[in-house]
């Protein structure tokens, strides 16, 4: 890799390194129980054949991500079991040696080497002196508070993973479809959470790729399906799901691997609060909760039944509202993205791809069933490649990321970090908050200014949501309600992320 | 560097097309660029990485965000260090630097101000002077509020909560963000207008001095507030270039009065405050309102502790002497650990604590000291010269480095601040990578400290950032005995940190990489002191 370094365009390599040198000083910083759930992945993989991989269960955080991914694992063990044997060893529990995490940490900065390699080739799908805007988007990708905070701190390979996706983007937009499509199996096939984004490939490679309408004729409509492209695209995605699944398919373990894939016993929220419907949707029903305790003499609303707040798993209930069912988000998530999808399927334009692209992101964060805040990155890295289309898309790609970026902070909850946290995302946004403002072609100058205005109030209004948040702990008054906070946070980033949301959608369907 | 020059010039419409938005035009303009570009070429041959991440703010009306974005990232690197350890973590019953301050904000916080300085001498009893005294009171006073058991009399010692030591690192960190950041920032300012150079220099020179790889890991690895007292020298001096005579004056009492080390600085100061009260003809009101400022301002911070047991002659000069005693402890060897200064380096040939008495080796000291530090003196008393006066005070605290008395590895801050000072605005090759190359070496020189601390990642990462940022290890002297030096003194460095790292030290001679490491340090800070002195009679002598 070090080699490769030189290959790169300075500029890119110069923040490489700038930024490895930062990561490096993270070491030592707070790891999730993810730290453990890929340790543990290691040594399943590395001491376990095969056929054992999806049945492991001495620790509680079972493989539950696709082949591919358990691969990936089994690669780097091979590496692991030189640095420390205790390592890959699966009784090891909590198994946390210095060069466990030296070895770890260092893994995500190398494995971020995909997301830089992604980058360029997008660079360097621009003509040389056309790549200001570019630059300001890969550099905003590449500094992502996002990826910092998840990958660096909190502990995952993001970073790698939206490499693969940014890679197959740019490969759709150098017209190499095939590739592109070949590229987003092999990403699903490492990490499922991207199957929320398949629907607007679905439908870009069908209709740009397997059909040809120019061909059509109503008495010969099987004349505009282009037989030959169908087939290449079909064997390649089914030789890459072979690849992956064949071995498990082999052994005829395929129900125990979706089960583990799936697992749909999981609660509506996530154990904190992903800014979503749903977050909204229940901070309506606390609040009526609380109204209605106070005010109707009801024994019902003696005793609290939800338990939002507390625990991983389990499915909630809401004390006031109706309950939400499985079914109703996953109809609400569908019908959101197929109305994103119609316009890809009249002009199927590299823009309407990332359009539907990100709006399928948003779908499935603002609609889907336990969804996480980490999944905003599903929506924060498409836009980006929007974002400096024109001067109209930047307020919701404010709103957007400040609001999940704020929305990240309560994964990383201790105190040495928390200064890092605030710092870096506050920086990232002053930075890009500058250049992309200075970098936005104006094609309409008739702009909504009150928007424009409500908008950079409400992100105003972060900062004293953020002081009182900080200084929750010390008001006596608030701390019977401990679900407050977290619920204050998450309410006020989920407006963000629905205004940003309606503002997208304005602009793709009707602008 | 045509890698480097690409781009540069990738980066250049990014700001050309910032300057469009502003004068709301949209149209290209190719003109321009190319206008751009040439100035680009011209002005900054050196395209070292900072250079290529500045040049996206180089718009004029942006400096001010790229010197906001440099304040941060800069902080960023701090907080970064300031996961790590520090020095003393999990190491009873003494522990500390980072238990010393915490014990201090403790007695402060608990004990009547009269206590202060006689508190439980035996652990980590307060030696620093009153203002010293008087932050940490603040600190534990705040701290306290936050959470009492970390500052609670005796029972909170070698306290470890990991909220304790964010809120530490944090003081730390806000302290250089009140002090030492705004102190560089108005030094350069001055610098820049005295100097007439770009804004965009501005930039360049506030990155270098902020990143500076050394305090960074004192202040923010091992655990000090150094970057205080440097930053109210600093003010000091600023404030006396920009004529401000008296505010500078009591900004450097102050640093005096924060940290005793200041005066390796003092001698310079006062003779070009002297200097510019006789020439160029004799100033008397000037001395006086100078003379009446500093006794003034001295004898405000040392009264609420002289005053504190009473108003009686005998309790006020009890408590005054006691201060002066705890902050100047002669009764202290000539020096403590392994220091690359004289003393240590003669030691490692001729065993001078057997040879000579303790008080002989003082006042030798003191003599070798002055005659160090005479160059400086007499050359800016009578050549009172703006431009000189950083120079002169880089010489003095380099010779108090070097032969004063009781000095700590970690003291090397105090010549280094000034010297890379020096950097600023500085367009001669020769005298930047002296620069480069003395704080490379200061850094070498911290290193058994930090490695006792368990910082070695992060003092690589930090001293690779710096150098790699300023593209310091391209820039060579251009003579031969510069070029031979430098390379061979890095190459001693080198093959010392490989040793020191894998090899274990033979075993009747347990301290001998430290040793080493020493005596090649002094080598070169002697010789960097001796050109410095040269460097000074020359900006006191041409015109």
């Amino acid at each position: 890799m070090a080699l490769k370094l030189g290959s790169l365009l300075p500029a890119l390599r110069y923040a490489v390194i700038a930024s490895i040198c930062f990561k490096l000083l993270l070491f030592p910083a707070y790891t999730s129980t993810d730290f453990e759930v890929h340790r543990n992945w290691l040594a399943i993989t590395h001491s376990l054949p095969l056929s054992k991989w999806y049945y492991e269960d001495l620790s509680e955080w079972t493989l539950d991500y696709p082949p591919f991914f358990a691969y990936f694992e089994y690669a780097l063990s091979q590496v692991a079991a030189y640095v420390d044997p205790g390592m890959v060893v699966v009784q090891n529990l909590n198994y946390h040696s210095p060069e466990t995490v030296y070895f770890q940490r260092t893994s995500v900065i190398v494995s971020e080497m995909v997301l830089v390699y992604a980058l360029q080739s997008y660079l360097t799908s621009f003509p040389e002196n056309t790549r200001q805007t570019a630059y300001a988007i890969a550099m905003s990708i590449y500094f992502s508070p996002g990826f910092l905070i998840i990958d660096s701190i909190h502990f995952q390979y993001n970073a790698m993973l939206f490499g693969l996706l940014i890679f197959s983007i740019v490969k759709i937009k150098q017209g190499k479809l095939l590739m592109g499509g070949i590229l987003f199996a092999v990403l699903l096939c490492f990490k499922h959470i991207f199957l929320y984004l398949s629907p607007a490939y679905f439908v870009f490679l069908l209709r740009a790729y397997c059909l040809d309408i120019s061909n059509l004729k109503l008495s010969k409509p099987w004349a505009a399906i282009r037989l030959r492209n169908c087939i290449y695209l079909g064997s390649s995605i089914i030789a890459v799901a072979l690849l992956a699944f064949g071995p498990f398919l082999y052994m005829g373990q395929l129900p125990q691997l979706l089960q583990r894939l799936f697992p749909f016993s999981r609660g509506l929220c996530h154990a904190y609060w992903a800014p979503n419907v749903w977050a909204l949707y229940s901070a309506l029903d606390r609040t009526l909760f609380m109204v209605f305790k106070r005010f109707l003499n009801d024994p019902v609303y003696a005793e609290d039944k939800s338990s939002l707040t507390r625990g991983l798993v389990g499915v909630t209930s809401f004390s006031v509202l109706p309950d939400v069912q499985p079914r109703a988000t996953f109809m609400l998530t569908l019908l959101s993205q197929i109305l994103s999808l119609i316009p890809l399927l009249i002009t199927p334009s590299f823009d309407n791809f990332m359009s539907a692209l990100t709006l399928c992101g948003y779908a499935s964060f603002l609609f889907g069933w336990h969804v996480h805040e980490k999944a905003i990155l599903l929506v924060i890295i498409p836009f980006s490649f929007l974002s400096l289309k024109d001067r109209r898309y930047l307020t919701p790609f404010y709103l957007l990321t400040v609001s999940g970026y704020i929305s990240l902070f309560p994964l990383i909850f201790t105190s040495a970090e928390a200064f890092i946290k605030y710092l870096y995302t506050f920086t990232w946004i002053f930075v890009f908050y500058n250049v992309f403002g200075g970098l936005a072609p104006v094609r309409f100058p008739k702009r909504v200014f009150l928007l424009d205005r409500i908008a950079r109030v409400f992100l105003l209004g972060f900062i004293p949501l953020l002081l009182f948040a900080g200084l929750y702990e010390r008001l006596p008054v608030l701390r019977n309600y401990e679900f407050l906070k977290l619920m204050m946070i998450s309410s006020y980033c989920s407006v963000g992320i629905i205004g940003s949301f309606i503002g997208f959608s304005w602009l793709y369907f009707f602008a | 560097m045509t890698e480097s020059k690409s781009a540069a010039s990738a980066k250049i419409p990014a700001v050309k097309a910032t300057d469009d938005k502003r004068s709301d035009v949209s149209a290209p303009q190719p003109a321009k660029k190319d206008a751009v570009n040439t100035s680009e070429v011209n002005e900054d041959s050196d395209n070292s990485p900072l250079n290529v991440f500045l040049i996206t703010f180089k718009a004029a009306r942006t400096q001010w965000v790229a010197r906001q974005v440099i304040i941060m990232i800069s902080l960023l690197y701090r907080l970064g260090v300031g996961l790590g350890p520090y020095s003393g973590k999990g190491t009873p019953p003494m522990y500390g630097d980072f238990e010393a301050q915490r014990h201090w904000m403790e007695i402060t916080y608990h004990l009547p101000v009269r206590e202060w300085y006689w508190y439980d001498l035996q652990y980590w009893g307060l030696d620093y002077p009153p203002v010293t005294a008087y932050h940490s009171w603040i600190l534990g006073w705040i701290g306290s509020k936050v959470n009492s058991s970390w500052f609670d009399l005796d029972t909170s010692r070698g306290c470890e909560d990991p909220n304790l030591i964010s809120y530490m690192r944090m003081t730390v960190v806000v302290s250089d963000l009140a002090v030492y950041i705004p102190a560089v920032s108005m030094f350069i300012r001055w610098k820049m207008k005295s100097a007439k150079l770009s804004p965009f220099h501005h930039s360049i020179s506030t990155a270098a001095i902020l990143l500076q790889p050394s305090l960074i890991l004192i202040d923010h690895g091992h655990f000090q507030y150094n970057s205080v007292m440097l930053g109210l020298a600093l003010l000091g001096f600023t404030n006396i270039l920009k004529d401000k005579l008296v505010i500078g004056s009591i900004f450097f009492v102050l640093a005096l009065a924060f940290k005793q080390m200041a005066l390796y600085y003092a001698l310079p100061v006062f003779a070009y405050l002297l200097g510019i009260c006789i020439f160029p003809r004799i100033n008397i009101p000037r001395f006086c309102s100078l003379a009446v400022s500093v006794l003034i301002s001295f004898a405000a911070i040392l009264a609420p502790i002289s005053f504190s047991k009473g108003f009686a002659i005998r309790d006020v000069f009890t408590q005054s002497l006691q201060v002066v005693i705890r902050v100047f402890p002669f009764a202290r060897g000539l020096w403590e650990d392994k220091v690359a200064n004289f003393w240590c380096a003669v030691n490692t040939f001729v065993k001078l604590k057997t040879l000579l008495p303790s008080e002989t080796l003082q006042r030798l000291s003191l003599v070798m000291t002055l005659i160090s530090v005479l160059p400086a003196f007499t050359l800016i008393l009578l050549h009172p010269r703006k431009k000189a006066l950083i120079w002169g005070v880089s010489a003095s605290a380099w010779g108090f480095f070097l032969f004063s008395f009781q000095v700590h590895e970690k003291s090397v801050l105090l010549p280094l601040m000034p010297t890379t000072l020096l950097l600023v605005g500085e367009t001669d090759l020769n005298v930047q990578s002296c620069i480069y190359w003395i704080n490379n070496i200061a850094m070498f020189s911290l290193f058994p400290l930090i490695r006792r601390d368990g910082l070695v990642m992060q003092f690589f990462t930090i001293f690779f950032l710096w150098n790699w940022l300023m593209k310091s290890f391209s820039k060579a002297p251009k003579y031969f005995l510069g070029q031979l030096v430098v390379i061979s003194s890095y190459l001693a460095v080198a093959a010392l940190l490989i040793l020191e790292l894998t090899v274990p030290p033979p075993a009747q001679y347990p301290d001998i990489w430290v040793v080493a490491n020493v005596t090649l340090c002094f080598g070169c800070f002697f010789l960097f002191a001796v050109w410095n002195n040269y460097k000074l009679y020359k900006a006191c002598i041409t015109k």
